[in-house]
């Protein structure tokens, strides 16, 4: 199946192509995205990185079946397995940061001094785990908004613009799974779907979608008022036409600064899954979980820990501090210029 | 509010600040428990029941077994293990009847009272408990023999004259009796006759007539299974009129009562005043008195003090349990002293533990460490009935089980996630049970790459690759491990075998899930334990006997075993003492399963107890769990080392407090001398 | 205003019965009653003891149609274990738990102290360190403090809420020894010490958030006309804050707080679970993890009644603080 994350890959390429040539083309987001580069240089640079180490490890491919590669022939590998060679690049037990010898019992190590943050109770590298978690992450916040945002989006605009009875029962819908607790809510998905990444992220979804709805019905209620929409509909453009032309474009910035809200929210979030057992595989809160009983060993195991909880920080405050900014960029509040 | 206001308000938080970091402290209980002979203890899950018709796990246990006396008990210092006499005054030897038959005499101690209980007055005027009979005995015997409780102890008593019977009468009366159905369990129980087995002559005498031969069935009278139940207790707990169940209220004859119990968090035994070893005449009953022969090795070590020999029992006046869920908090506390008594968790064994002695750091504490090989076998099954790796593909299967066994190295397993706690298991048996064979050391389980490769490509599958499909053969890993640390050891084990070229897909699923999957046969590869309930080799292989298999019966057979010659051995074998004939019939089972390979066998746990210096007489008794009453705390060395390893840290509070002031002062001078 | 409330509450009666519903098919999907019976009773039993159970439990009807019946027999649709949970949750009457058959009812009422303990201090607390510092900060606003507790409360949100708990419990549990590491002991004496740890990990852990909001609040606030008026007329700045811009901000600030107020029965879920406190939040984990549907139905039941009855109480406030939308 690792062609479907080669395709996604593909995909996503194209389409970060697609938005870039059409957000260049309207000045309003030509000069907001450079604004937001000029403030927050290094925070993009930082998501950068990590969307980069993510999409290295979603391209895979199979090696053909020989002699040589016994132990890794048969199954995709990634670019960055390709790297870091799991399968011979680890040691017995925990060792140390850049140490020369095994944590428990002194006994020399397979690669002496090559670890840099160390290895886990299986012998894996403690950087390589952390890399991959970034594509987890990044497939938790991204994946799950790619669930949420269009589902939101539909049922809010539409709730926002037809309103009656449609309305009522979008409203309806979600007061109902609003007032289930969410963590409950979201144990139950998972358990009825089962455990997997996709699963999570449907879960995840389901249970987050309602924040963006209510936003989405808010605004469209707003602007379904405004002069240029009836304007539209006296010039005898249809309803569709009107959300696809005017309503859509001027909640984008809305998304958008919720999207990126919600993406460090859900990863943050996924931490807390990993703690009760319905986490993804491979992600940091599994490693943080893990953490919890390395802490308690004396000497302290913290290298695992410090991995994981660093990258997961670091992404989250990346994020959070692009969310801020853009929201100060483009909030009709504190905006100067009119769309 | 002006600028005096707001400055009172900053002094005042400052000085509540300061109070509260004078006053802190971790730790957990009452201040009127200091001085006091307390034990405290922790349980992680909590009791189900503590009908001790029904009750069978651990947890339940630490009450049941101190509450509740039995005829019989272990000798707690003896091992391997030997039964002495509790309420019964010896332990009988069996007397041979005609017909095959066997019969056991049990005479009871005099004046041996139940727990005052507000349940006697059903029988008692004007007292609140009564002399256990041996009627008594056959009320609780009766209530396992009874279908309706769902007794886990229903099948071991079958040798016993009558006892499917009455159970099966039972079943039948309250069917076509509505009236019978209505009345009390003693009722329906003297109606239908009782069970022909089980007979009291007087009161103070009771005989077990065996159909059969079973020389393992005294081991049963040491457990909660048999201790006397007064009908008063079971027909006044009904749960009507505020009252509890039996199963939550325990009405005994034991050294200990239960004071407090809130089962989800917290429970406490209260030491029992009318204990019969407290009283005369049974003051010098086995029972009743530490023993007199103390063994060398117990008080070099320090875990038995001398001076105890023949000394009165019970010494501790309260035993108080906490539930801890999580074991590291709970190791923790136990390091600060909160808990008396404790295992090791494996993050920190290797602070505590090195090579195999306690650390210097630990011994300074004066802490003492104890090891047990708990009578346990943890093992990887194969699905028999499955057709890939069962007996459906006849040898290949075999090579392919055996190239399996061979590949896993047991000893790195156990170091990487047990710290080495146990011994390498060759055969089901774990030592201390009899047919242990320390000599014996199984072919297929030596860890050897080399060897595993060549016998998988002896079954035909070189270097994995299933001709059939030309592809690795596929085979799954069916576990229920939900947390990512319960899951690593499986990864190990997956990863042994995908090394000699198998391609394992390890399937995880919620418990339930997994019990389904067993139920219909839909699994290849599971791991599991097994704790014996008693000290006897029938209880370890009867997990291998065809008639449990899951397939046939949904019993514990899990691997789905069936083989004749084995399970002809095990018949012969199963209820002999212990003889030469015996240790022959083992080691040829031992030979057929070593090379069927039901099993691969991993390890016998090994059971690391820690405790601390003002702990007395302590010694891990794996088997059972009624030991409170030998041992014995010392209070004033507790309190003082508690106060020295918990004195708080007081110095970063002062610091935060001396930040604070110092980041903000600026500002607020600031705001003063502008508005000046 | 009294249509008002009754549209309100009718809509909200409606809500329950659609989480009601959903309830019951996400539960159901999940498992089965024979799963239920057999974590209650054990696996070695015989399948007449779980037939027998799940008689006593009342599981043993067909989840929402019996066939048993006609079509034009109303019991084909009311003797279903759909319209069984339906008329006991509507009537309060929780039974007993699946998994120990202990009282539900007795259970909730054991559970809500210790949670209460918990949830108010921690609420309290928060809300006061919450408006302090961020009347603190509004007032010192773009001065060094002001970007300071910015950067503090940016660095301190984007730490995951786990991770607050395993390094509260560390550092101040084991290596500072100032409280115990988890427990709790109804005793008034020493209650405290158990609760000051999840307090304080909950109140760090909320309060980066929290000031970031506020401050927001706060800060539109002081630049209304008004404040430049008091100001003017010679209030000192502190009144100024306190009185006045504490006071007008109080509107949206409520609307985030009494939403809040219901689930303080419910209790934190991690915190009571990390720190072992017997409360309403643990018993719902516990019913998680031993697949307790009764238990677990009454929970989330509960849940979505406080959670629906704190929306209306928001709408009440609301309408009460504001005189604007009272006139409306």
């Amino acid at each position: 199946m690792h062609w479907v994350s080669n395709a996604i890959v593909v995909l996503l390429a194209a389409g970060a192509v697609w938005v870039a040539r059409y957000a260049a083309r309207d000045r309003f987001w030509r000069e907001n995205a450079a604004q937001l580069w000029r403030r927050r240089r290094l925070a993009i640079v930082v998501v950068a990185v990590y969307v980069f180490i993510a999409l290295l490890d979603s391209i895979s491919w199979i090696d053909p079946a020989s002699e040589a590669n016994a132990l890794t022939s048969g199954r995709p590998r990634t670019i960055i397995d390709r790297i870091f060679r799991p399968e011979t690049f680890k040691e017995a037990s925990y060792s140390a940061p850049l140490a020369r010898v095994a944590f428990y019992g002194g006994q020399p190590l397979a690669h002496p001094g090559a670890h840099l943050l160390g290895t886990d109770l299986l012998g894996r590298d403690v950087v390589y785990r952390t890399l991959k978690g970034a594509r987890v992450a990044l497939l938790i916040g991204g994946l799950t908004s790619l669930v949420v945002i269009p589902i939101a989006l539909l049922f809010g605009v539409s709730a926002g613009y037809w309103g009656r009875r449609i309305d009522d029962a979008v409203f309806f819908a979600m007061t109902v799974l609003a007032s289930v607790p969410s963590l409950l809510l979201l144990i139950a998905l998972i358990m009825v779907l089962g455990k997997g990444t996709v699963q999570v992220c449907v879960a995840l979804g389901v249970t987050g979608w309602v924040h963006f709805c209510r936003i989405a019905r808010g605004e469209t209620l707003k602007l379904r008022e405004a002069d240029f929409v009836a304007a539209a509909r006296a010039l005898g453009v249809s309803d569709v036409g009107i959300i696809r032309r005017h309503i859509l474009p001027n909640i984008a910035h809305l998304i958008i600064i919720t999207f990126a809200l919600s993406f460090t929210a859900l990863v943050l979030s996924e931490t807390i899954l990993s703690y009760l057992g319905i986490g993804l595989e491979g992600s940091w809160g599994q490693m943080i979980d893990q953490a919890r009983n390395e802490l308690s060993r004396t000497p302290i195991i913290w290298w695992n820990l410090a991995g994981a909880s660093i990258a997961l920080f670091t992404l989250v405050l990346a994020v959070n501090v692009i969310a801020d900014a853009m929201r100060d960029i483009i909030d009709p509040r504190t905006r100067r210029e009119e769309r | 509010m002006r600028a005096g206001c707001l400055s009172r308000f900053l002094v005042l938080t400052a000085l509540a600040y300061c109070l509260a970091v004078a006053g802190c402290t971790n730790d957990p209980y009452p201040d009127s428990d200091r001085g006091e002979k307390v034990l405290y203890s922790a349980f992680s899950q909590p009791p189900k029941t503590l009908d001790p018709a029904v009750s069978y796990g651990a947890e339940e246990h630490v009450i049941t077994g101190n509450v509740y006396d039995t005829l019989l008990e272990y000798h707690y210092l003896e091992r391997p293990y030997r039964l002495i006499p509790g309420l019964a005054e010896a332990v009988p030897a069996a007397q041979p009847l005609p017909e095959g038959r066997q019969a056991y005499r049990f005479k009871l101690r005099p004046q041996v009272l139940f727990h005052t209980d507000p349940c006697f007055t059903l029988s008692q005027s004007g007292r609140q408990t009564r002399e256990v009979t041996a009627p008594d005995f056959a009320f609780a015997m009766m209530r396992v023999a009874d279908p309706a409780l769902n007794s886990p102890a229903i099948s071991s008593f079958a040798q016993i004259l009558g006892f499917a019977d009455f159970g099966k009468r039972l079943v039948e009366l309250r069917r076509a009796d509505a009236a019978f159905a209505a009345l009390t369990p003693r009722a329906q129980y003297a109606r239908a006759g009782g069970i022909a087995g089980i007979v009291a002559h007087g009161d103070h005498e009771l005989e077990i007539i065996l159909a059969e031969p079973n020389a393992q069935i005294l081991y049963w009278f040491a457990m909660p299974f048999t201790t006397p139940v007064a009908w008063e207790a079971v027909a006044y707990y009904n749960g009507r009129d505020g009252r509890p169940h039996f199963g939550d209220h325990a009405v005994g004859t034991g050294p200990y009562r239960l004071a407090l119990y809130e089962k989800q968090h917290r429970f406490t035994l209260e030491r029992n005043a009318a204990w019969y070893g407290s009283l005369p005449p049974n003051v010098e009953a086995p029972g009743a008195v530490f023993p007199k022969e103390i063994d060398a090795q117990d008080s070099a070590a320090g875990r038995i003090d001398a001076s105890y020999a023949g000394r009165q029992m019970p010494f501790v006046d309260r035993i108080k349990f906490y539930r801890e869920r999580e074991d590291i908090p709970l190791f923790n506390k136990f390091l600060q002293g909160y808990y008396d008594t404790g295992g090791i968790i494996k993050e920190s064994f290797d602070a505590v533990v090195q090579s195999g002695r306690l650390s210097p750091e630990m011994q300074a504490r004066g802490m003492r460490l104890d090891k047990e090989v708990e009578p346990t076998i943890f093992y990887v099954g194969f699905n028999m009935g499955d057709q890939v790796v069962g007996t459906a593909a006849g040898e290949r299967s075999r090579k392919l089980r055996q190239a399996m066994s061979v590949a896993v190295d047991a000893k790195q397993y156990l170091e990487l996630f047990f710290n080495g706690r146990g011994v390498l298991a060759q055969s089901p048996l774990p030592p201390g049970i009899f047919g242990y064979d320390a000599s014996y050391k199984n072919p297929f389980r030596l860890h050897d790459v080399a060897r595993a490769r060549q016998l998988l490509a002896e079954a035909g599958y070189k270097n994995g690759i299933d001709p059939a499909t030309e592809t690795r053969l596929k085979l799954t890993f069916d576990t229920y491990a939900t947390t990512a640390s319960s899951s690593l050891p499986l990864e190990f084990l997956a990863a042994a075998w995908r090394q000699i070229g198998l391609d394992i897909e390890i399937n995880s699923t919620t418990y339930n899930q997994f019990q389904d999957k067993v139920r219909r046969g839909a699994y290849q590869i599971f791991v599991w334990g097994w704790g014996a309930d008693f000290p006897d080799p029938e209880n370890f292989f009867f997990l291998l006997e065809c008639r449990n298999a899951r397939s046939k019966s949904g019993g514990p057979n899990t691997a789905d075993f069936c083989h004749a010659e084995f399970d002809r051995l095990y018949h012969e074998m199963k209820y002999r003492p212990n003889d030469a004939q015996r240790a022959d019939l083992i080691r040829r089972m031992v030979a057929i399963l070593e090379q069927e390979r039901p099993w691969i066998e991993l390890f016998h746990r090994e059971h690391y107890t820690l405790s601390h210096a003002w702990l007395v007489n302590s010694k891990p008794m794996g088997i059972s769990h009624a030991a409170y009453k030998y041992k014995d705390v010392r209070p004033e060395l507790r309190a003082n080392l508690r106060a020295e390893w918990n004195a708080p840290v007081r110095w970063p509070l002062y610091l935060v407090l001396i930040l604070v002031v110092a980041a903000t002062v600026p500002a607020v001078r600031t705001y003063y001398r502008e508005r000046l | 205003m009294a249509a008002y409330l009754l549209r309100r509450v009718g809509y909200g009666f409606l809500t329950v019965l659609g989480v009601l519903f959903l309830l019951f098919v996400l539960f159901f999907a999940v498992t089965n009653p024979d799963d239920i019976a057999r974590k209650a009773v054990g696996e070695r039993a015989r399948p007449e003891v779980y037939a027998q159970w799940k008689i006593n439990h009342g599981y043993d009807k067909p989840l929402f149609l019996n066939r048993d019946f006609a079509g034009s027999d109303a019991r084909r649709y009311t003797d279903t274990l759909l319209a069984e949970h339906y008329r006991r949750m509507l009537t309060f009457d929780f039974g007993r738990s699946d998994a120990d058959d202990s009282s539900i009812a007795k259970r909730l009422w054991d559970g809500a102290g210790p949670s209460l303990t918990l949830t108010v201090p921690l609420f309290a607390l928060g809300l006061v360190a919450g408006i302090a510092l961020a009347l603190f900060v509004a007032f010192f606003r773009e001065t060094y403090i002001d970007r300071a507790v910015l950067v503090l409360c940016m660095l301190t949100m984007s730490v995951a809420s786990l991770l607050y708990i395993i390094a509260g419990q560390y550092l101040i549990g084991m290596l500072l020894k100032w409280f115990p590491i988890s427990g709790f002991d109804p005793n008034p004496a020493i209650a405290a010490r158990f609760l000051a740890l999840p307090v304080l990990v909950g109140v760090i852990s909320g309060l980066g958030a929290d000031v970031r909001f506020l401050r927001t609040v706060f800060i539109e606030e002081m630049s209304r006309d008004y404040v430049r008026t008091a100001r003017a007329k010679g209030c000192g700045d502190a009144r100024v804050m306190v009185r006045h811009v504490l006071r007008n901000a109080l509107i949206p600030i409520l609307t985030n707080v009494v939403v809040q107020i219901p689930f303080l029965f419910t209790g934190a879920l991690l915190l009571e679970s990390f720190f072992g406190i017997p409360g309403l939040g643990a018993l719902t984990v516990e019913a998680i993890q031993g697949n307790d549907f009764s238990t677990l139905r009454t929970m989330v039941y509960l849940g979505a009644l406080l959670f629906i009855i704190g929306q209306i109480l928001t709408d009440i406030s609301y309408a009460l603080a504001d005189p604007r939308v009272r006139l409306s």
